[in-house]
């Protein structure tokens, strides 16, 4: 997957964020948020910038263009 | 386990349990000299065994996490979805090519009903079997 991201790291800077918790702010399901946090799944443009906007970070913040 | 991974497992188990012993029943109950067995009974029993397993434990399902059961499928789950229908498609055209072959060797009628149940059968396995190796591998 050519996108890298920071998800953990920031759950775990806001409090130890449940993926349940991150899930329900998306509006996504916990299992499409552990794919995403695992790399599995790259989310849409809509989801990426609502996962940002829950930890209230720009979304280069969380995502990463791995180019090679 | 999300709910829709839950129903994907009711769908393989409901479609290979209840049809596989259908065509087991069908396959010792053929007579080669009269070819054509009665089975329009059997046929109406494995449909209605069928619903009555798929409704019963989709109930089961959606009363143990109520919230889930209502929740609309997210974008993952629609991506999962699509390719599984796509994979099914595959399989229902193959299945619709084998029928009109049989149609040319000039197959009886019962037969090719049952090769093209089969392929449906076979398409919706396919489409279950891919939803939970999806939603397995985290795709």
């Amino acid at each position: 997957m050519p996108i890298d991201n920071e998800i953990r790291r920031l759950r775990f800077e806001n409090g130890e964020m449940t993926q349940a918790a991150l899930a329900e702010k998306v509006g996504v399901t916990r299992q499409t948020i552990i794919a995403i946090e695992q790399n599995k799944y790259a989310p849409s443009l809509e989801a990426a910038f609502k996962i940002a906007d829950a930890f209230g970070v720009p979304l280069e913040s969380v995502f990463h263009w791995k180019k090679d | 386990m999300s709910f829709r991974e839950k129903s994907a497992w009711i769908a393989l188990l409901a479609y290979g349990g209840v049809f596989g012993a259908y065509f087991v029943a069908l396959w010792r109950s053929w007579d080669p000299a009269i070819g054509q067995p009665l089975s329009i009974g059997l046929l109406v029993a494995a449909m209605v065994g069928f619903v009555i397993i798929v409704t019963a434990l989709t109930i089961i399902a959606a009363l143990l996490n109520p919230s889930a059961a209502n929740a609309p499928a997210d974008e993952r789950e629609k991506l999962i979805d699509l390719k599984a229908e796509r994979a099914a498609s595959y399989t229902l055209s193959a299945g619709v090519l084998l029928s009109m072959a049989g149609l040319l060797m000039a197959l009886n009628g019962f037969l090719i009903a049952n090769v093209l149940l089969t392929s449906l059968v076979a398409a919706e396995l396919v489409k279950a079997g891919w939803q939970i190796a999806s939603f397995r591998m985290g795709a």
